[in-house]
């Protein structure tokens, strides 16, 4: 209850959603959301897909959006649950292009991380489903700034790391995950070298960058062999063939049914890494590009989205400073469909950060992403280059009531998010940070 | 601000149009030899002094580097050069104390846990890369500190990040001296790795008082000297002279700020009872994420912090972090600084500030505070630079939005008046530098290489 009065008092106004909170609670461990209409009204709505729509209302019901608009045009149905939003901005919950939810805690401690399987490169295999932790300490923090979606995707050791899931930032451990398998995380540069030992010592294949290509093209060329081997079972019923599960998880991949996300940061790097996508019809998102200045252009005429991050990661001596600050701006204008990640610069991804991800946009449109660019590069893109373009990403009827509610513009870091809802359900406002704040509050 | 705050909130806030007349000596490269005009004035910004509010459509003059005149008006003479600096808006420079850029990652002499006669300075690379992404972020003093692996470090060196000048134009003149403690974590890992003392907190402490005991003795062998030699003994004979004894009997003596990396609650309590017991006063805690726990206690013993606004659990003595922490702090008292601690976050400490009126709803001078006048404390030339008041160091950043919203750039930076950094110039935008700068090494944090991980 100490969560109440806090709520309460710090936001009058809110007063009415503040009762839905008793509800919400008693549903977070149940397997439905409470059946509730919600009016959400008076509110500025941010739709992203149609616009800004000032003195807006929106209605939650069956947790999902079932009318978006003004006051004038959406008629609020009976027995709805009024939340005034006078004064609030209303917008899509924001969705996190590449978190390490649940895959880890505290950063320093080993026996807190399943990351990434280092004992190969290869690890088509690895399901992120499978070490989800869903409890972790990181979600609530992340959420109470108005993230209620992300891809978690294993850390970037790996040629092939494993498989994504798309996870919800609300509910139970089955609830959350989305969707599992839902991409392959590859990555190809310096970093995945570490078989090679520069200084002299031991050294084992792939040590180097002609090595882990010709590792890949292998890996592929033996997955197109098992394929043909294994429809030819499934004709003819042969008890010599044994499945391989590693090869099993590549055929969606090969057959360009689901997305591969690839981790790359210099321009060299892309171009090699895009011919051997190429070469075998990869449907590619790429990750990172943050060193990529000299071939935007042809990043651009591959025509497949990028995620950037971490926009804050350093230039390279003797570049201007802003030389990564204004790539998203400068891919945009490209045509490319651009999403922006949480990850902090200067070190690995981190999700601890990941409440961060407003921020990053608005450091987009600081050096020169359009605003409505920006906000759909943490909302609508994401959604659509994860396969949920139907269902998440904008205020449209039909989406699921993914919806924040803030005193002010999204990006702006001086915005209090006020109350976050999952599916219809008013989140708790609560990690275990406030309630370490509450309890030392003197 | 009304009416801003609507713009910025405005989904498509229009661009701010740039009315950058006539700072004549900044069109060239050629430029860069000539000295900066005596007389500065900046019209039309609005001004956050730091110190005094912030006032609209406010003048500042500049006269031989310093501060001359703030307010609504100014008496500047008529050969003054005009920068009219309407829609935008005009802070001191922006203060780090604590960074470990510009080291090459020599930030830990980590081969024994008390080296105090260790100098920063002689590490200091000036054409490191990093001090120009810092000085294009508004970042104008920095405190170069050691880093933590040491229960006792070295010495801070104090830069004006006059970035281009050669190395001992960039020393703040006179500054005081400030050494590195550390406790936690880091040493324990350090030292602990190798079998070591210290691999605990009991360690941490017990080297800490075995060091000053060390000192005292040390301290006594010069006293009873100079006393023989006050009596006229003309066969007394001198101790050696020791550097590391000598260091820390300056931290006995007060002559140099204590400057102390630790995570925890009980670590901040037991540093300060340890300064009680030896004589010493710590100038700030840095890191200090649990101060909200003790914050009264320390706020009495004058202790300010140097703190991250939201990192958290990167570590275990990082797992109670909370983005309240600065603000509650300060509530109670504390003098509370942000730092960056990272090359990546000195770049951009101003939204940094912007994050305190989101957590905990700090005013937007308490904000601007924390990265100027506070830390500025911290460093001990607070009487120099810090805000905007007459007879300061004429260190300034022009920005093109509210410098705590996220969408500040600095676009002119100004350090003893001089014109450092110009966003609008092609190429770095820097007015002083030529040639290659070096790659920073590391990512400038304390737990960086050195540190025996």
């Amino acid at each position: 209850m100490k969560l109440m009065t806090q709520v309460t008092a710090s936001v009058t106004y809110f007063a009415v959603a503040c009762l839905a909170l008793p509800a919400a609670l008693l549903a977070a461990d149940t397997t439905t959301p409470p059946a509730k209409v919600v009016a959400i009204t008076g509110g500025k709505l941010l739709t992203v897909s149609h616009g800004t729509i000032e003195n807006g209302v929106l209605i939650l019901a069956d947790g999902k959006i079932a009318a978006v608009g003004t006051a004038r045009d959406v008629k609020i149905p009976k027995g709805a649950e009024i939340v005034d939003a006078k004064g609030l901005t209303i917008y899509p919950g924001l969705i996190d292009p590449e978190s390490n939810f649940g895959l880890t805690e505290i950063s320093a401690d080993a026996m807190t991380s399943d990351l990434a399987e280092r004992s190969d490169e290869i690890m088509p295999h690895m399901h992120v489903a499978d070490a989800f932790h869903s409890e972790t300490e990181l979600i609530p923090v992340a959420r109470l700034n108005g993230v209620t979606n992300a891809v978690v995707a294993p850390a970037s050791d790996d040629s092939i790391a494993g498989q994504d899931i798309f996870i919800q930032l609300y509910g139970s451990r089955q609830q959350m995950m989305l969707a599992t398998d839902v991409a392959l995380a590859m990555n190809y540069g310096a970093e995945q070298r570490r078989r090679g030992n520069p200084q002299g010592g031991k050294t084992t294949y792939p040590s180097t960058r002609m090595g882990l290509i010709t590792e890949l093209r292998q890996t592929f060329l033996d997955t197109q062999d098992y394929m043909a081997k294994r429809d030819a079972a499934a004709k003819k019923p042969d008890s010599s063939f044994k499945r391989d599960l590693k090869f099993e998880a590549l055929i969606p991949y090969l057959k360009g049914e689901r997305p591969v996300v690839i981790g790359v940061y210099e321009s060299y790097d892309v171009e090699t890494i895009m011919h051997l996508a190429q070469e075998f019809h990869l449907k590619v998102i790429l990750n990172h590009v943050t060193h990529t200045q000299e071939v935007l252009d042809e990043i651009a005429a591959w025509k497949v989205p990028v995620i950037i991050g971490s926009i804050y990661d350093a230039p390279r001596a003797n570049e201007r400073y802003d030389a990564v600050y204004t790539l998203p701006a400068e891919l945009a204008k490209r045509g490319v469909t651009v999403a922006i990640a949480s990850a902090d610069g200067g070190g690995p991804v981190s999700s601890h950060s990941a409440r961060n991800l407003p921020y990053a946009a608005g450091f987009a449109v600081a050096y020169g992403l359009p605003y409505d660019d920006a906000l759909k590069a943490i909302t609508l893109n994401v959604a659509q280059m994860f396969g949920f373009g139907d269902k998440l990403g904008s205020l449209d009827v039909g989406k699921m009531a993914n919806v924040v509610l803030a005193n002010g513009d999204p990006l702006d870091v001086r915005t209090d998010v006020k109350q976050v809802y999952i599916q219809g359900v008013a989140v708790p406002m609560v990690s275990r940070q406030t309630q370490l704040r509450d309890e030392y509050t003197r | 601000m009304g009416s801003l705050r609507r713009m910025l909130l405005s989904p498509q806030f229009p661009p701010v149009i740039l009315t950058l007349v006539a700072v004549a000596t900044c069109t060239t490269l050629g430029r860069a030899q000539q000295s900066a005009p005596t007389d500065i004035v900046f019209r039309g910004a609005t001004v956050m002094t730091a110190s005094n509010g912030t006032i609209e459509h406010g003048v500042v003059w500049v006269h031989a580097g310093k501060i001359a005149g703030v307010g609504a008006t100014v008496s500047a003479p008529s050969s003054a050069t005009i920068v009219d600096a309407t829609g935008l808006w005009l802070t001191p420079g922006i203060i780090d104390p604590h960074s470990h850029s510009a080291l090459d990652g020599d930030v830990n002499e980590a081969t024994s846990p008390v080296t105090p006669s260790m100098h920063m300075i002689d590490a200091f690379d000036n054409r490191s890369a990093d001090l120009y992404r810092a000085l294009a972020g508004g970042v104008t003093t920095e405190l170069l500190l050691h880093g933590s692996a040491n229960m006792i470090g070295g010495q801070a060196v104090v830069i004006k990040n006059k970035f281009g000048l050669d190395r001992d134009a960039m020393l703040f003149p006179n500054a005081p001296g400030s050494i590195k403690f550390a406790s936690g974590e880091n040493p324990k890992r350090v030292y602990g790795s190798r079998d070591q003392l210290p691999s605990t907190r009991m360690g941490n402490f017990e080297v800490m008082r075995m060091a000053f005991e060390d000192a005292k003795h040390y301290m006594a062998d010069w006293d009873a000297y100079d006393a023989k030699v006050k009596k006229g003994d003309k066969d007394a004979v001198p101790p050696k002279r020791d550097l590391k004894l000598e260091a820390l009997a300056d931290v006995l003596r007060g002559k140099l700020f204590v400057q102390i990396h630790c995570y925890r609650a009980d670590e901040f309590l037991t540093e300060e009872d340890i300064a009680k017991d030896y004589g010493y006063k710590i100038r700030a805690f840095h890191h200090a994420l649990e101060m909200y726990k003790v914050a009264p206690e320390i706020a009495a013993d004058g202790t300010a912090i140097a703190t991250f606004t939201d990192w958290w659990g990167f570590k275990d003595e990082a797992r109670d972090a909370i983005p309240w922490n600065a603000v509650m702090s300060m509530r109670q008292g504390v003098r509370v600084a942000l730092k960056s601690d990272s090359d990546d976050h000195i770049r951009r400490l101003n939204v940094e500030a912007g994050k305190m009126i989101h957590y905990g709803g700090a005013t937007e001078d308490e904000a601007i505070r924390m990265v100027t006048l506070n830390p500025a404390w911290i460093i001990g030339v607070d009487d120099r630079t810090g805000s905007i008041d007459v007879g300061k160091d004429a260190d300034l950043v022009l920005w093109n939005h509210d410098p705590l919203s996220t969408y500040a750039r600095a676009m002119k930076v100004y350090i003893d008046g001089d014109l450092f950094f110009d966003a609008s110039l092609p190429g770095w935008g820097t007015t002083h530098f030529n040639g290659v700068m070096h790659e920073g090494g590391g990512f400038g944090s304390d737990d960086d290489e050195g540190d025996g991980q």
